[in-house]
């Protein structure tokens, strides 16, 4: 019984670690597109959610469409993998836990 | 200026993301390989376009792969190796896989790299689901046909000596000449950065040209997937197409599926796992021929067809893709569950007897 209960607690505690980091990743969904539409040169129309990125800009280009050139920043590319690994470590401990805490379990001998 | 859309996310695509990451990964989980070739086309058909959909679902992979790896690493099951060097030129195969993939973005757009992924998962799903087929028919005349034997490729592979390119692979048991491994890593980096599956070409190769056992050959991949996916994360990277939101919702449903379904592969024949392989490839690959004809008119490279009638194919194509992602979860739970069944009803069975003989 003990070991059910511990099962379920490091389940919860997976769980709300995961719950915050996918919080995280949509509560500044924004700024995540943003990062990824500027690892290179890009010219942006609009802001927020309505943002529209071009790519390989032109300045004349982005002015006729009203747009702002954004230098590109190539460090950004490392952003999108420290989350996924970070996510992917959590998410990946907080399933295998909630699927032992269901009792869902390998068959003990392959047919 | 060049435009590519990521896809506006509403509660609607945000579910159908989870539950298709869901699917993904119960099919991945229980047949033992990537589920990308279901992935891929299924964020198209929300409207990622392809380029997108493949660096995103790239994205999405490497840290599983990595996971998976160490875990199959501590049962032995890794060449490491091999996984290494295989990967080292998967990755120059990623690199100029995405040097078409921008190429052709560049000069036809996001449809024209609609066409380019949907056409090779044609060909592809068409090779590789024809194959596994096959290899179903033989698994269930011969249930231990699978059992690991050299082929003969595999023994004149290891046969053959060049002076200065040997290296010797412990998963093979053999030295192997680096000149077959470079064409072979190049080809499985190409075809994932191309529709982010490099499986259907490292798996096999390693099995029946390099002479490695499947269950090593399946998670030497997993090492390969990972040193393919952190390159294709930055190459794809750089051009702006990874989109990271994409990426997480199918993995939030992917990495409950995934354990499902490899639970789900201890409860059944081997034969049913390569049955239900075929049957959702040969699935996805009609779904993504109703596509096709759309893509090719918006490109010019057709008659133009009517509005309507390139609706409609989609609707088409829609709709078989969402019975091979129905049919996927349908036999991966019902197997799991008729499988527990007979498993608990053989245990009681033994529990009994047990106790009558004492």
């Amino acid at each position: 019984m003990a070991d059910a209960n511990s099962g379920w607690s490091r389940t919860l505690l997976w769980g709300a670690v995961t719950a915050i980091l996918y919080l995280g990743v949509f509560a500044y969904a924004d700024d995540v597109i943003r990062f990824a539409r500027t690892t290179t040169d890009a010219c942006v129309v609009g802001a927020g959610a309505e943002a529209v990125y071009y790519s390989k800009p032109t300045p004349e280009a982005c002015a006729e469409k009203g747009g702002t050139m954004v230098q590109g920043n190539w460090l950004l590319v490392f952003l999108p993998i420290l989350i996924a690994f970070a996510i992917s470590y959590v998410h990946g401990a907080f399933t295998s836990n909630f699927w032992d805490s269901v009792g869902l379990r390998a068959a003990s001998k392959k047919k | 200026m060049e435009l590519i859309q990521f896809v506006q996310l509403d509660t609607t695509s945000v579910i159908l993301l989870i539950l298709i990451g869901f699917v993904g990964g119960l099919v991945s989980g229980f047949i033992g390989s990537g589920g990308a070739f279901v992935l891929t086309p299924a964020m198209m058909t929300l409207g990622a376009p392809g380029i997108v959909a493949v660096a995103s679902n790239i994205c999405h992979k490497f840290p599983k792969a990595l996971v998976g790896a160490v875990k199959r690493h501590k049962y032995g099951q890794v060449d490491v190796k091999l996984g290494l060097i295989m990967g080292a030129f998967a990755e120059m195969g990623i690199l100029y896989g995405k040097h078409l993939m921008t190429g052709i973005k560049d000069q036809f757009g996001a449809v024209g790299t609609d066409l380019y992924v949907s056409a090779i998962f044609v060909v592809v799903l068409a090779i590789v689901g024809g194959f596994v087929f096959r290899d179903y028919l033989k698994l269930k005349s011969q249930p231990h046909s699978d059992e690991h034997q050299l082929t003969k490729l595999a023994k004149w592979v290891h046969s053959v000596h060049i002076p200065g390119t040997m290296v010797y692979f412990p998963g093979a048991n053999a030295h192997i000449s680096l000149l077959f491994i470079a064409p072979m890593g190049f080809a499985t980096g190409l075809l994932a950065s191309s529709i982010a599956v490099g499986g259907f070409i490292g798996v096999p190769a390693m099995i029946y040209i390099f002479g490695v056992p499947a269950i090593m050959a399946s998670a030497t991949e997993l090492v390969i997937a990972f040193v393919m996916g952190l390159g294709g994360t930055m190459f794809y990277g750089l051009e702006g197409v990874v989109d990271l939101r994409l990426a997480m919702l199918i993995l939030l449903g992917s990495l409950f599926g995934i354990q499902l379904g490899a639970i789900g592969t201890t409860y059944v024949k081997d034969y049913q796992v390569k049955l239900t392989m075929a049957v959702i490839m040969i699935t996805v690959l009609f779904s993504r021929i109703f596509y096709i004809p759309g893509y090719l008119s918006k490109l010019h490279l057709i008659e133009p067809m009517q509005e309507s009638t390139v609706r409609t194919l989609k609707m088409i194509g829609d709709g078989v893709l969402a019975l091979a992602l129905i049919l996927g979860a349908a036999t991966v739970l019902t197997a799991l569950v008729k499988g527990m069944a007979e498993h608990r009803k053989q245990h009681e069975v033994l529990t009994e007897s047990e106790g009558i003989a004492q």
